[in-house]
């Protein structure tokens, strides 16, 4: 699991049932946002994210959209994090390689 | 007020560029998402110094450009017969770079030589600038703009030599490939669209 992947799971851990926009998950992850959305659109594609169009609170305001992990996502979040702080406890692993059937 | 929507204007200028890069069909609702949090980042409350979250606003737009164009370039990877292709062309096209150098030296007051190396590097320059990007648009540029400048070095030889007719034939061949070759960049990047 790579390190942006990992902060990005970190941060919809911190409270996995709320909505997240991207710029929040910008500023928990502290990635830009040409690494978050190619990211988020990855986890959206594997069914382990999903999106959804909020409804605007007042006229002229512009609908955003929000992702929120699903009850599958949860899990392969809190199994890949826990794995890669075993690894991390372990032997170093390689940045940016990932182990045969993770999330990569 | 006014400067807010001249700088929200700026960053949706960037989103839009960067969706018009996305397949037809996600590029609307990929334009809607980033947009709608332009204004959320400007107006940031976290962030109480102004140009600070202008910074970060115009940051998310052109960050999400340039990571959408990267993807754009990587995903038209070139096949290992192209890049062998390129590369041959590439030692073609440095033979002829190095034959326009030694006429020039050979005979340095001959402007038409000079001509002949500007047409040489620029047909250097399209096997470089593919085989560094893929950037179809920048190559196709650049072997129009080789073709006008073959055309010149033609049609002067043309003027020196009235009586050969092989002149004639080249300037007329590469003219015909100019709105050939608009033709096929204009068809390859409206595929990829």
């Amino acid at each position: 699991m790579t390190g942006p992947l990992e902060r990005v799971l970190s941060a919809f851990l911190a409270d996995p049932v709320a909505p997240r926009y991207g710029y929040d998950l910008m500023r928990a992850a502290r990635l830009p946002s040409g690494t978050l959305y190619p990211l988020l659109a990855r986890l959206e594609r594997q069914k382990l994210v999903a999106s959804a169009w909020e409804t605007p609170q007042q006229d002229g305001e512009r609908p955003r959209k929000y992702y929120q992990l699903t009850g599958e996502g949860i899990r392969t979040a809190r199994l890949e994090l826990a794995r890669a702080s075993s690894r991390s406890r372990g032997a170093p692993a390689r940045p940016g390689c990932a182990a045969p059937g993770s999330l990569g | 007020m006014r400067a807010e929507q001249q700088l929200l204007r700026v960053g949706e200028y960037l989103v839009g560029r960067a969706s018009q890069r996305l397949p037809r069909d996600i590029r609307a609702e990929r334009y809607r998402e980033w947009a709608a949090e332009l204004p959320v980042i400007l107006n940031d409350p976290q962030i109480r110094f102004g140009p600070r979250r202008v910074v970060r606003m115009l940051g998310y737009a052109a960050d999400t450009l340039r990571a959408v164009a990267r993807t754009d370039v990587t995903v038209r990877r070139r096949s290992a017969a192209m890049t062998a292709m390129l590369r041959s062309l590439l030692l073609a096209d440095l033979a002829i770079v190095g034959w326009d150098i030694w006429n020039i030296v050979q005979a340095p007051g001959e402007p038409l030589n000079y001509l002949r190396l500007g047409w040489g590097l620029l047909l250097v320059a399209y096997p470089i600038a593919m085989l560094a990007s893929s950037a179809v648009h920048a190559g196709a540029l650049i072997v129009i703009s080789g073709n006008l400048l073959g055309v010149a070095v033609n049609l002067w030889d043309a003027a020196l030599a009235p009586r050969d007719w092989v002149n004639y034939c080249a300037a007329a061949l590469l003219l015909f490939l100019v709105p050939a070759l608009w033709l096929a960049s204009r068809w390859t990047r409206a595929r990829r669209a």
